[in-house]
């Protein structure tokens, strides 16, 4: 029982963690970032990158964030600022970025599977079971990551700004607000969280030129279920993730990795707005 | 000026014979046949294998555009259907052998399976009030699940590594060629001629504007279900053909990642142009096989690159360019290019009474009582109480936010009141739908001009028509039948020389008018219009003026009208309504308000 | 000739291809105030919506203080000085008082002059900074919706309908204080209004906007006013 339940919130951390950049790009802009998938690939090579260099695993994470956030901003600059207007057309856009940042990886690297260095190696004992540090300290990592993320557009006038053309874009811009800089911002910021989550998963998971896709689809329908709210977020991530885990305990891997599409497709159908209050 | 190029055409084109494109299409689909008759005898035998396999693809990319480009149904999960195609396929030939019973009855489940997983995902996807990103989504977790599914299977389905080596029909490269080939140029001419019939044209104008088609009586889910459980069922031939032909089938054909990729070629070639997909598919697939063993990853970096560009830079595909292309080398050789447009005659539609309310209907043509409508706990409209008779021009006034806009549509559509009840012709609306309230004989024209705008004025008015008199599914029938009121909008406002130009081009004035046009075509006995003089000039104002008193005058019709263009309210309305507040503060003749207090101190704003 | 600080001049536009305005010209100086009175449907928040930058400009041109706004965007024309109150959906309704008045400072506005500017103009907001604007009634969303275009060191503020169902005593107050703030900060002021006797209290100039066209104008101390307006908006 013990291990099921860690399993459940470690779980719910890694999708949180995962989903948080998509989250507050569709939050501001309204569209949904097919790259991220291939962001989390770009973070976990750079992860693999500070192993190849000899550097602490750790160094791994701000080489992803500067490697997403730049390779964001210039999509953001390129591609995606002319699409505004064409949500389902940013989609394909983006998934065709997802394609040019995977083929890069494929001829710098090469096919085949890298393995990162974790940070943090061994188990811990909790309540007479041993549980994978590593696990744990995601826990501590999301809720960083929330806490963060929230004193930041909370706290700050660029946050302030954000959530207000988040509410209402129009009424911003009319009260001077640069809507077109807080996007820019934005997409780069969500493209760096994309990146920190894969890199922040490379221990739990092989590093090759598509191991962001998996994840995408797993990040995209949690996005969907949320609306624009971080708070909705951690409870989709609990939910879902958690019926993700109790499914594969009980009827098998495979089953339990199609729980969260299949569940947020019914629970879209049946409550558009998902989990978000409004 | 486009007035005066409409003319010309009108009198140059109608003496000479008519060659027409459809004549075109055949000569084009025969050569192209004999092209795939022959090209196998030229070609390696490697690169004809490759191009069975083109062409397979090539017939989903068909339906993915048909969806896609047409419908605007963005769908990722056209691959699901395939698998289930090449999937049964296996699954029969593997654990019943081969025979040609079990290759047909592999044909029959594929289909069946296909047919049914599209069910659920329509029944899903296209409810009445889904987003299109919704449907979109419900697309993408299809191939997911049906991936699982696959890897579920165990041994049974060969798991991640699929099922091969299973007997399957005994035909040489070669034949594959000419069957898969035949079948690819039947396919895209039976897809040309449905998608510019008239019904085809349907399709895009559930993509443009899918509440207008709502509001014109036409159930846009089912249509949408139907077009799509068709797709899947030519996906899953398609996989069977696959299955047939390559003796091998592995979870990743049932596939997101597959899904994307008929996006890609799809959107490459051209989205909504049918030829660009097939052709795009044919060669970016081709080149890929040959390319592949040389380049493989820049290769696909070069696809990814030209892809992002293309949805960019040129959102309709490559194949238009390259027709545009053609075109102006045509104009610069001085070819005349044939005229295009043929011409859409109106004729006069016989009374079809499909309304259920017949025109001997007696008594109140409208009875709304004790209408409310809340939003939460923001009370918009409470305690409407009115009727309307045959004949009758009732107008709808007062300030802002008095809760005339959404009187309208509470009439319009049976799930919007919050409570109260709304008989149209004596029948109650209770919960209908806008295409049932149509059914009653509501007819509803929208605030802003709600017209199709890439169609013609003559598609916008066939499409209007469509409940009444069913569309031809394979061929422009040329003719749209109006009932007199409609045509009377039409010849009064000069439409009739424009039947050939695309809505969009149309002055504001004429847009609105058109609208009008398409809501009479309806045969409706109560309209409701939502400020139809917004935007116009005096002298269209004074005309629809004149329109709408004839119209209710010698069709009898009941005409409600939410205006603020007060003179003209005094012009034309035998009754008008005072809404201040969600409340009706007066109902009287047009004197009776224009000399009241109340209604004075409601405009001027000095309180209650 | 005082300084021109708003001037249109020959402005046309609309939604897609309809045209609301037309060929319109207007000019407002340094501390003068305006009323823009029609019907509803003539094109009065239109008109404010084109100044603003929130519709295309089909013709004609739009500068403010000396700057050319005729292709702004809106956020640039409201870093100039422009404090614009919508009609609808003005307001943050999720965030807070302050928050909702701290969006609008720009640059050289402080905090506290906008808490001083408050201050003078409607103190109860300083104890409820902290309170969610979405709870406020609607009468004091109104006054948060003035106290933030009156506290951004604007140089002009274009007000659309802020009277409707606002109570006639909180009216003759928001006179005071607009022509208040106008003595003191020189502030041109373009209101769009269809209340009478609240177009002839505050402002000095009155232009009647009949079908995007403007078809009368007055000043509003002269004593045929009132009869001039009314005939215009009733019946």
């Amino acid at each position: 029982m013990v291990p099921v339940l860690l399993d459940l919130i470690t779980t719910a951390a890694i999708l949180y963690i995962v989903s948080s950049g998509l989250l507050l790009v569709f939050g501001v802009m309204k569209l949904i970032n097919f790259a991220h998938g291939g962001l989390m690939t770009l973070g976990g090579y750079a992860a693999v990158m500070a192993t190849a260099m000899g550097l602490s695993p750790w160094i791994g994470i701000p080489l992803a964030a500067i490697f997403g956030g730049i390779v964001g901003l210039s999509m953001e600059r390129v591609v995606v600022r002319s699409l505004y207007n064409r949500p389902l057309d940013a989609i394909l856009a983006t998934w065709g970025l997802s394609i040019i940042i995977g083929q890069i990886i494929t001829l710098v690297f090469d096919r085949g599977v890298h393995f990162a260095e974790p940070p943090i190696r061994g188990v811990i004992s909790i309540l007479g079971e041993p549980y994978s540090t590593y696990r744990l300290i995601l826990i501590a990592f999301a809720l960083l990551l929330g806490v963060g993320l929230t004193l930041a557009l909370r706290g700050t006038s660029l946050g302030l700004s954000t959530r207000a053309v988040i509410m209402n874009e129009d009424l911003a811009r009319g009260l001077g607000i640069n809507s077109g800089l807080v996007r820019s911002v934005t997409f780069t910021l969500g493209s760096g969280l994309a990146a920190v989550a894969g890199a922040l998963i490379t221990p739990l998971s092989s590093v090759d030129p598509n191991m962001g896709i998996a994840w995408l689809i797993s990040a995209f329908m949690l996005v969907l279920v949320s609306g624009s709210s971080l708070y909705s977020l951690a409870v989709a991530s609990i939910v879902l993730g958690g019926a993700q885990v109790v499914v594969s305990n009980y009827f098998g891997s495979v089953l339990g990795g199609m729980t969260i599409a299949a569940l947020a497709a019914v629970i879209l159908r049946i409550r558009p707005q998902g989990f978000s209050y409004e | 000026m486009s007035e005066a190029n409409v003319k010309e055409v009108a009198s140059t084109s109608l003496p000479r014979p008519h060659f027409g494109p459809l004549t075109r299409m055949v000569i084009v689909a025969s050569i192209v046949l004999i092209g795939v008759g022959v090209a196998p005898l030229f070609m390696d035998a490697y690169s004809v294998n490759v191009l069975v396999r083109s062409m397979i693809y090539a017939t989903i990319a068909l339906t993915v555009d048909i969806l896609w480009g047409y419908l605007g149904v963005l769908t990722f999960g056209q691959s699901a259907f395939f698998a289930a195609g090449a999937y049964a396929t296996a699954l029969v030939f593997t654990y019943g052998g081969f025979s040609a019973e079990y290759a047909f009855a592999a044909l029959l489940i594929g289909i069946a399976v296909a047919v049914a997983l599209a069910g659920l995902v329509a029944f899903l996807a296209f409810w009445h009030g889904a987003s299109a990103l919704y449907a979109s989504v419900i697309t993408l977790v299809l191939p997911i699940i049906v991936t699982q599914l696959l890897f579920s299977g165990g041994t049974y389905t060969g798991s991640s590594s699929g099922l091969t080596g299973f007997e399957t029909i005994p035909l040489s490269s070669e034949a594959w060629f000419w069957a898969v080939g035949v079948w690819l140029v039947l396919l895209t001419a039976a897809a040309w001629m449905y998608t510019r019939s008239d019904a085809g044209r349907l399709l895009i104008a559930i993509r443009e504007n899918e509440q207008r088609c709502k509001y014109l009586g036409l159930n846009t889910s089912n249509i949408k279900a139907a077009i799509f459980l068709i797709c899947a069922a030519i996906g899953a031939i398609a996989g069977w053909m696959y299955a047939n032909y390559t003796m091998v089938v592995a979870p990743e054909i049932a596939g997101f990642t597959f899904g994307t990729e008929l996006l890609i070629w799809v959107a490459l070639g051209g989205r909504g142009t049918l030829f660009g997909p097939v052709i795009g598919t044919i060669i970016i697939d081709y080149a890929s096989a040959q390319l592949q063993g040389d380049f493989p990853f820049v290769w696909k970096l070069v696809i990814g690159i030209v892809f992002v560009s293309v949805i960019v830079a040129l959102p309709r595909g490559i194949l238009p360019l390259v027709s545009n292309a053609a075109d102006w080398f045509r104009d610069r050789i001085g070819i005349a290019q044939p005229q295009q447009h043929s011409q859409l005659q109106l004729r006069q539609a016989s009374r079809s009474g499909r309304n259920i309310i017949g025109v001997e209907s007696r008594g109140p043509a409208l009875v709304v009582s004790g209408v409310e409508k809340r939003f939460g706990s923001l009370e918009v409209l409470s305690g409407i109480d009115f009727e309307a008779t045959y004949g009758e021009i009732v107008s709808l006034v007062g300030p802002n936010g008095a809760g005339k806009t959404t009187l309208m549509t509470c009439i319009a559509d049976g799930s919007k009141r919050s409570g109260g009840t709304i008989s149209i012709g004596g029948h109650d609306i209770a919960h209908r739908t806008p295409e049932e309230c149509v059914r009653l004989g509501v007819g509803r024209k929208f605030q802003m001009a709600n017209v199709f705008d890439s169609l013609t004025v003559g598609e916008c008015l066939q499409i209007a028509r469509a409940r009444l008199d069913p569309l031809s599914k394979w061929q422009k029938s040329g003719v749209c039948s109006l009932p007199p009121s409609a045509m009377r909008v039409v010849r009064a406002t000069g439409l009739h020389s424009d039947l050939n130009l695309p809505a969009q081009v149309l002055s504001h004035g004429k847009k609105q008018a058109l609208e009008l046009a398409m809501v009479l075509a309806l045969e409706p006995k109560v309209i409701l219009l939502d400020e139809p003089t917004a935007g116009l000039t005096k002298a269209e104002r004074t005309l629809i003026g004149t329109i709408l008193t004839e119209l209710a005058k010698t069709e009898q019709l009941c005409i409600l009208l939410v205006e603020h263009d007060l003179e003209f309210v005094r012009e034309i309305s035998s009754r008008v309504i005072v809404l201040h507040q969600g409340r009706i503060v007066l109902n009287g003749s047009v004197d009776e308000v224009v000399n009241s207090e109340l209604v004075k101190s409601v405009y001027a704003g000095s309180g209650h | 000739m005082t300084e021109v600080v708003l001037a249109v001049n020959g402005l046309s536009s609309g939604y897609g291809q309809a045209t609301v305005i037309r060929n319109l010209d207007l000019k407002i100086a340094r501390g003068e105030i305006v009323t823009v009175v029609g019907k509803n449907g003539m094109g009065k928040s239109t008109l404010l919506k084109s100044i603003m930058g929130y519709l295309p400009k089909f013709s004609g041109s739009v500068s403010m203080a000396q700057h050319a706004i005729t292709d702004s965007h809106p956020h640039q024309i409201a870093r100039l000085g422009v404090a614009y109150v919508p009609q609808e959906k003005a307001l943050f309704q999720d965030l807070t008082v302050e928050e909702n008045i701290r969006l609008a400072l720009r640059g050289s506005a402080s905090w506290n002059e906008a808490k001083a500017a408050i201050g003078r103009c409607f103190p109860f907001l300083l104890q409820r900074l902290q309170q969610k604007a979405g709870t406020l009634s609607g009468g004091e969303q109104k006054m948060l919706l003035m106290a933030r275009s009156l506290s951004v060191g604007a140089k002009m503020l274009l007000i659309d309908e802020i009277t409707e169902g606002m109570q006639p005593s909180i009216i003759s107050n928001l006179v005071k204080i607009i022509k208040t703030e106008r003595d003191r900060s020189d502030l041109g002021v373009l209101l769009v209004e269809q209340n009478i006797p609240f177009t002839r209290a505050v402002s000095d100039r009155y232009v009647l906007l009949d079908k995007g066209e403007i078809s009368g104008s007055g000043n509003t101390r002269d004593p045929d006013t009132h009869e001039k307006i009314a005939a215009h908006i009733c019946l």
